[in-house]
């Protein structure tokens, strides 16, 4: 497959996942009626590539295409979109993504050779090359001189948490008083409607999966409004790293609906161009989120946490 | 009571206690009450999380982040060659020591915890603790002991010694005058504290005494005791299980699938052990069963972490082990009932305190095994595995013991013995 094909297919991998995350957010059912316009404005693109990702979704049959009526849906459960999701996301990257998991949970190395990845892979050369050249784009990877490829720190443990929020903690609010913030009021909406309709429409269970996906996604339109593009570029850098090497972490549920309330309140303040508040609320909300459980506790000695510095 | 009323809830700096009182707040809360957690400023957010509000104990001077990191390794260096002894012998070199920090702490934590007991105005205290503090008993409302360790923290002539790791009918002479010998001054120190704020002495050996209201202890019945003494039901009120409510656990990807899925988690304490843990990954590996392993704050430690296993931080434990065919454990008491209540047979691998009497009740009972921490080979370690995960006659005894404790969850009991004793 050629890069240019490759890239398209990508594409409306990507757009098929967005499709069924909204069509999650707005609770639809096995045999309800998917239409093209209504995905067309809720994702923000044409009806053209709406179609091309109806028709990836018919393919593995998600959806069902009928004469003259157009695309309905056959799974029926939140559940059941949730794991097409992620074999969407498997698909997406399938090499890639197999190197970045094994470097996330830490089954191989920092530093890889392009040979050792395809003996484990048992992939071609060219499909290993490939797949190192996709993480190298979003800076995950890096080409040594000579053969090796030596993977960049990423968010996988509680030091790399801390590293990355109190980067975080120094960005974000920047990003948001930088004169010439400008929120993108369509994906903002997009946005506000999956996070009102999954606090509403979960039955008070609110997954760390679903949260993680669209903590990100809100993150990141922050970092792509922002009207400094040195800001703007490297959190959305950032973003894309700790989308790649986070694994879904585990909190409670009165947490995740609190963050979820929080990112409303700061999407709030921003469309009221009330930008020092939201940067202020983006500091509490940053605060909150990176407070960690103790490393260690045993009775009589005082716990080893990382919490009391903020 | 005009309005809902406010239990303080203290438990000591340690998971397991701080997650069994988790699971009876958030009880206490569909009830009507209203939570709150008295908690050491390292526990931060632990209780926030769950959406109940912290008070904390203050840091003291000389309790900065970096010397507190110094004191663990500290005592990881020295204690860390003490979890391969026995019982008996970790008398002097764990317990003993341990005592002494555990009293230090109460004499260091009295004024501040009555000051903000003074605060909070709680109706009802709950202690999930090892020892007493006087400011408890002072504060001028009923007070509540959980007993979350293991049922052996309440004596009985039939019950064998608390820490002692033996079974009922074992001789008990040389622990008894060993235990008795390694906490003498310990408890000389502490009584004289208690006199010091008005409290009566305690018998040798005991640091908390029982309440007078009402005491609530994490024994399932599939592994209580036959005491020679039965134990006033109106004071004292046996629990099955203290799990608490967490979110559902989506399992990660694993580089090869299928197979049973076990849990392994040692507690924060035991995840410093990484080279231990080390070994067990190399085991793992040879099984065909995928492995979900706690490795605390310290995951930069591993690496070549084999296809079948999945390491992380932390995990909500409840919503694991109910997905789990086999729970590999230290013994915390948290654990073993989590994975009692699901049904889970337990391997048991104690390091310390009351990982030894728990590791001995679930062989005893038959709802696990134990194995010794110094003394595995990898072949025994990973036969222990498989005959645990093919033992079909334990899976049937464990689903009848998780029936009934799912039929009488000790989180609601727990909660409406509190609230009962405010009517």
């Amino acid at each position: 497959m050629t890069e240019a094909r490759r890239n398209v297919r990508q594409n409306h991998l990507a757009l098929a996942q967005k499709i069924l995350s909204v069509a999650m957010a707005r609770g639809l059912k096995s045999g309800d009626h998917l239409a093209e316009q209504t995905f067309s404005e809720a994702c923000g693109v044409s009806r053209t590539p709406i179609r091309s990702a109806f028709k990836v979704l018919e393919e593995r049959d998600i959806l069902q295409w009928r004469q003259e009526e157009g695309y309905f849906l056959r799974l029926g459960t939140a559940d059941e979109i949730a794991s097409v999701i992620r074999a969407l996301e498997d698909a997406e990257n399938s090499v890639a993504d197999r190197i970045l998991s094994d470097r996330a949970e830490r089954r191989i190395s920092d530093v890889q050779s392009v040979s050792a990845l395809t003996r484990r892979y048992k992939v071609p050369r060219a499909s290993v090359l490939n797949a190192l050249k996709i993480l190298a784009k979003d800076g995950i990877v890096r080409q040594l001189p000579g053969r090796a490829w030596a993977f960049q720190p990423m968010v996988d443990s509680p030091a790399g948490l801390e590293d990355s929020f109190d980067f975080r903690l120094i960005m974000e609010p920047q990003a948001i008083i930088a004169p010439e913030f400008a929120l993108d009021s369509k994906r903002a909406g997009l946005l506000r409607e999956q996070m009102n309709s999954t606090l509403s429409k979960l039955d008070g269970r609110l997954t760390p999966a679903i949260f993680r996906r669209i903590d990100i996604e809100f993150h990141t339109l922050i970092a792509e409004c922002s009207g400094n593009r040195f800001l703007r570029g490297t959190l959305a850098a950032h973003h894309r790293l700790r989308k790649a090497s986070q694994k879904s972490a585990a909190i409670p549920d009165f947490r995740l609906k609190q963050a979820m309330l929080e990112h409303l309140e700061i999407l709030d303040s921003l469309e009221r161009n009330q930008f020092q508040l939201a940067a202020d609320q983006i500091i509490v909300h940053l605060r909150r989120s990176r407070i960690r459980k103790p490393q260690a506790a045993n009775r009589g000695i005082p716990p080893l946490g990382q919490g009391s510095r903020t | 009571m005009n309005r809902p009323p406010e239990i303080a809830f203290f438990p000591e700096a340690s998971f397991g206690a701080a997650l069994n009182c988790v699971g009876i707040a958030q009880a206490l809360q569909r009830q009507g009450a209203n939570p709150v957690f008295i908690c050491h400023a390292g526990f931060t957010g632990v209780f926030a999380e769950y959406g109940f509000k912290e008070y904390h104990l203050p840091d003291h001077p000389g309790s900065s982040a970096e010397a507190i990191a110094d004191y663990w390794q500290d005592f990881i260096n020295t204690h860390l060659p003490h979890f391969d002894l026995s019982p008996l012998a970790q008398l002097d070199t764990y317990v003993g020591p341990t005592w002494r920090a555990i009293v230090e702490t109460a004499i260091a934590a009295e004024d501040d915890l009555a000051r903000l007991l003074a605060q909070i105005r709680p109706d009802a205290i709950v202690l999930d603790n090892v020892i007493m503090f006087p400011a408890i008993a002072n504060a001028g409302c009923p007070w509540v002991r959980i007993v979350s360790c293991a049922e052996t923290e309440i004596p009985d002539a039939a019950v064998p010694p608390y820490l002692s790791g033996l079974a009922p009918g074992e001789d008990t002479g040389a622990f008894d005058a060993a235990y008795a010998a390694a906490t003498r001054d310990v408890h000389r120190q502490y009584n004289a504290f208690r006199k010091r704020h008005g409290l009566h002495a305690l018998p040798p050996g005991i640091f908390l005494e029982p309440s007078e209201d009402l005491n609530l202890l994490l024994a399932p019945q599939a592994v209580r005791y036959e005491r020679a003494e039965p134990l006033d039901p109106e004071r004292f009120v046996f629990l099955e299980g203290c799990v608490r409510h967490e979110n559902d656990y989506e399992l990660p990807r694993f580089a090869v699938e299928g197979g049973p899925l076990v849990y392994v988690g040692f507690g924060s304490l035991g995840a410093v052990d990484t080279d231990l843990i080390k070994r067990m990954l190399a085991v793992f590996q040879t099984i065909p069963a995928r492995f979900l392993v706690n490795v605390g704050g310290l995951i930069e430690a591993y690496d070549s972490v084999p296809d079948n296993v999945h390491l992380a931080s932390w995990f909500p434990q409840p919503s694991v082990i109910e997905q789990a065919a086999l729970v590999i454990h230290h013994g915390g008491n948290n654990t073993f009932c989590e994975a009692l209540y699901h049904g889970v047979p337990s391997l048991v691998m104690p390091y310390c305190w009351d990982g030894h009497d728990n590791a001995q009740r679930a062989e005893g009972a038959g709802v696990g095994r134990s194995i010794n921490r110094a003394g595995w080979s990898d072949a025994s370690l990973r036969a222990a595995i498989v005959d645990v995960l093919e033992d079909a006659s334990m899976r049937r005894r464990l689903a009848e013991v998780a029936r009934g404790m799912q039929a009488d969850p000790g989180t609601s009991r727990a909660a409406k013995g509190i609230l009962d004793l405010l009517d």
